[in-house]
């Protein structure tokens, strides 16, 4: 089935990315500009050939306006700074990619960059970030970090669907373990269904196991035209599809009548059939899946809400081998934000390329031509994000 | 029972504590209210829970907007609230993101008995969250957090002196 609207338009060049750490020691201008000039190189091409740049950060990164003239990018034609957290992580390169389709721009470096540990703890301020004013509704009653915003829908959940703390524990297991054949992972020493039910609490029903790792890095990925894309130097990954959606979220409730007020569904519910129309291609097709896994539980509502499994069977799914390397859906072969590190989002699209190009060595899934790769399915801020990535021939 | 002379009363300690009541370790972050929901939480510090309702097509809504998202009208009207709900959603916090809250505690989302989509916010005061459950009846009682030393700061929010938090209804 042929693809519509932006599929094929455009591709992933280059991806680079700087060491993933708990203090990085440097500026996250220094990350930025580290991670873009290793994409470059990994694609071919240099500093002189960027036309386009983007990023999204939540007041804790460097902007376009800083990192690009840092490089000597000081005319791009194209630039986004977009606010927002992990729910628009994919969004910033769907928008690289409709610049580019568009003819605005041929080569658009996207990168995230943050000292999320070091500098910027997400939620350790006290207070809401600039523009989340419906966090005014929360924050007076001690409501402030995401492990808490995601707690509640995840509590939901468990007691909608039954899905229990071990179906949680079960991907925090799998991941750690992904992880070990990762080089770039934070965290690489197994741990057992034991040692997560032994974690200590942070907001039920999350453990310290059920949360990713604050981390201090970068990455980059290199977008341009599917055309150009094949005369340089690594595989190109075309982007079958880039979706987005709006929606509910728990900092902003739903407007009277209108659709998402069940915790127990995310707005990917909504993303998905348009991802997939726009790809020509549904969930079965997919070979490879980087799920966004700020907590464990979102990896169980994104099974269900892409349409790999039922509404309710997310928990006994994501248990389950089929989500292993040589399962019949990977997820998070990099061990995700649990246990590589947390770079927002652009890490699982930077896993996806490397799992296209056939790069990712021992955690390599077989034959792996369509990967989906997703930002925060909602439920704070509000709106997702997604990408569906196929190898390019 | 009238409602709202209920909802004036302050509720007893049973055990519970107030999270971040008044004389809590620090100064509890204020509603960062804006214009549109400014007279909302003023309402609060009177004691009172008030619903917004189109003038048009009474759909209720929460929080406060200008225009009405079902017909677009701009007009709309305060209504005393029910002041009770059920609980849609909870999280029990086990460490410390704030040092006005003291761990534990528990947040509650609420579904608000006033009408459908209809989500308010606030702590648990007056029971421990052992055997909650979605769809336990709630009400609400009005927490006095005192004035805000820093009056404004990042939350802004400084003149309200009272929220709303939920006590388990039998
Ligand atoms: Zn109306």
């Amino acid at each position: 089935m042929a693809g519509t609207g932006l599929s094929g338009a455009a591709a992933l060049a280059g991806v680079g990315a700087t060491p993933l750490s708990r203090d990085s020691g440097v500026s996250t201008t220094a990350l930025a500009c580290r991670a873009i000039l290793a994409a470059l190189d990994d694609a071919g091409l240099g500093v002189g050939d960027v036309d386009g740049i983007a990023t999204h950060r939540v007041g804790d990164s460097s902007p376009p306006w800083v990192v690009g003239p840092a490089l000597g990018i000081t005319d791009p034609a194209w630039h986004l700074d977009q606010f927002g957290g992990g729910g628009v992580s994919h969004a910033v390169i769907g928008q690289a990619a409709l610049a580019v389709a568009a003819g605005v721009a041929d080569v658009v470096v996207c990168y995230r960059a943050i000292n999320a540990r070091s500098e910027f703890r997400m939620g350790g301020q006290g207070r809401a970030p600039a523009g989340a004013f419906d966090l005014q509704y929360q924050a007076p009653y001690g409501l402030l970090a995401p492990v808490q915003h995601y707690a509640v829908p995840a509590r939901a959940h468990m007691q909608a669907y039954g899905t229990t703390h071990e179906h949680l524990g079960a991907i925090a297991v799998r991941q750690r373990a992904h992880a070990a054949a990762n080089p770039r992972a934070l965290k690489r020493d197994p741990i057992t269904l034991d040692d997560y039910l032994a974690s200590p609490w942070i907001s039920e029903p999350f453990r310290l196991l059920d949360c990713c790792l604050e981390t201090d890095g970068a990455c980059a990925l290199v977008a341009t035209s599917a055309e150009r894309a094949r005369d340089l130097r690594r595989p190109p990954v075309d982007i079958a599809a880039a979706a987005w959606a709006g929606g509910h979220s728990t900092y902003s409730p739903p407007a009277p009548g209108g659709l998402g007020d069940d915790l127990t569904t995310s707005s990917a519910a909504r993303l998905a059939p348009r991802l997939y129309a726009m790809a020509g291609l549904g969930p079965d097709d997919v070979d490879v899946a980087e799920l966004y896994d700020c907590f464990t539980w979102t990896v169980v509502v994104q099974l269900e809400d892409y349409g790999f499994c039922r509404k309710g069977e997310g928990g006994p799914f994501a248990a389950s081998e089929a989500l292993g390397i040589g399962g019949e859906l990977p997820v998070n072969t990099h061990g995700g934000f649990l246990s590589e590190g947390y770079v927002h989002g652009i890490n699982h699209v930077a896993e996806a390329v490397g799992q296209l190009r056939g790069d990712a060595g021992p955690r390599q899934v077989d034959g792996a031509e369509v990967a989906l790769s997703t930002g925060q399915p909602g439920h704070i801020l509000a709106g997702t994000s997604a990408l569906l990535l196929t190898a390019g021939r | 029972m009238n409602a709202t002379q209920s909802l004036r009363q302050d509720v007893p300690e049973q055990g519970g504590r107030r999270p971040g009541g008044h004389g809590a370790a620090a100064p509890r972050p204020r509603p960062g209210a804006d214009r549109d929901s400014a007279y909302w939480w003023e309402a609060v510090g009177e004691g009172r829970f008030l619903v917004q309702y189109c003038a048009d097509c009474r759909t209720p809504r929460f929080p406060a907007r200008e225009v009405c998202a079902v017909c677009l009208s701009l007009e709309w009207e305060w209504r005393e609230g029910t002041g009770t709900g059920t609980v849609d959603g909870w999280t029990v916090t086990r460490r410390t993101f704030h040092p006005a809250f003291e761990a534990p505690y528990t947040v509650l989302r609420v579904a608000l008995d006033d009408g459908p989509a209809l989500y308010c916010w606030g702590c648990l005061v007056g029971a421990d969250p052992d055997g909650l459950r979605r769809g336990r009846p709630v009400e609400a009682v009005f927490t006095d957090v005192g004035p805000d030393p820093a009056d404004g700061g990042p939350t802004g929010g400084g003149a309200f002196t009272r929220v709303v938090d939920w006590r388990l209804r039998e």
